[in-house]
């Protein structure tokens, strides 16, 4: 099982499309400045919306604050996953077995749980706040896990090339 | 909040599961070796060129530079390509024994710097 999984990664390693992406001499240095930049501009997002959670920004209402940072994270989650698929697909085969990119992965997974979460039990509280008004506790764990969890999978990205 | 510590506790296990795989991948730059022979493959690719080598001992990969980096230091295509002589000094892997990177590579004579 864990073999043909593994083989789908080897034949997208060794598919045309990846061949191209090693081949090319600009690509794949572009595909990896991109993901940063993307990276960059999503934790600033990130960071935003989760400041806020945590009760700072306190004088803007946090439907305002939130609803401009998302755009901007979603925009830059869409670039990281795009720039990403390139930088995967050059060494497929050997990424799906790294610990520290599965862990990325895990984290990844779990991040989009974390807001899947707050969607689901805080979000319809949270827009109706006032500015100035204390945060629901949820909230607060909502943004601290995302503070948490999208530093560390930052952290694995770096890490990838050490193990 | 039960979900949450559901999501915690899946982090954890996704946390072990990774350290138990195995360890650091890296070069032991304490045991330098040069390995000189002719160049058996060639792959200019990017993230890093790698080539072959048939060693006196055995084969070696040899891991090379980005394929920018090695164009603008003279090092293209055709200077790695199969068939040619080279002298590769470098770093074994501590992982695949038969792995080396390069730190600097010669060529008929001309010596190329890859960090």
């Amino acid at each position: 099982m864990i073999d043909e999984a593994h083989a789908i990664f080897v034949a997208l390693e060794q598919s045309h499309f990846a061949y191209a992406i090693r081949q090319s001499v600009w690509l794949y240095p572009a595909a990896n400045i991109g993901h940063i930049v993307f990276l960059f501009l999503f934790a600033s997002a990130v960071a935003v919306m989760d400041v806020c959670l945590l009760g700072g920004l306190a004088a803007t209402a946090p439907a305002r604050l939130i609803t401009r940072a998302r755009g901007l994270a979603v925009a830059a989650l869409a670039g990281m996953l795009l720039s990403g698929l390139i930088l995967f697909s050059a060494e497929a085969g050997h990424l799906a077995v790294n610990p520290v990119f599965q862990l990325k992965l895990g984290l990844i997974a779990a991040g989009v749980v974390n807001i899947a979460l707050y969607e689901l039990l805080a979000k319809r509280e949270l827009l109706k706040i006032a500015p100035g008004a204390p945060m629901p506790t949820r909230a607060r764990i909502a943004g601290l896990l995302s503070l948490l969890i999208w530093v560390g999978v930052a952290a694995c990205g770096r890490a990838i090339a050490y193990f | 909040m039960l979900r949450i510590v559901v999501v915690l506790a899946g982090l954890t296990s996704l946390v072990g599961a990774a350290v138990a795989h195995h360890g650091w991948g890296s070069y032991d730059a304490g045991k330098p070796v040069t390995v000189a022979g002719a160049i058996l493959t060639s792959k200019f690719e990017n993230p890093h060129a790698t080539i072959t080598v048939r060693g006196n001992d055995k084969v070696w990969t040899v891991t090379l530079a980005p394929t920018s980096r090695m164009v603008s230091r003279g090092a293209t295509e055709k200077v790695v390509a199969v068939g040619r002589d080279i002298s590769a000094y470098g770093y074994p892997s501590t992982v695949d024994r038969d792995e080396m990177r390069a730190e600097r590579i010669t060529v008929d004579g001309k010596t190329y710097e890859m960090r």
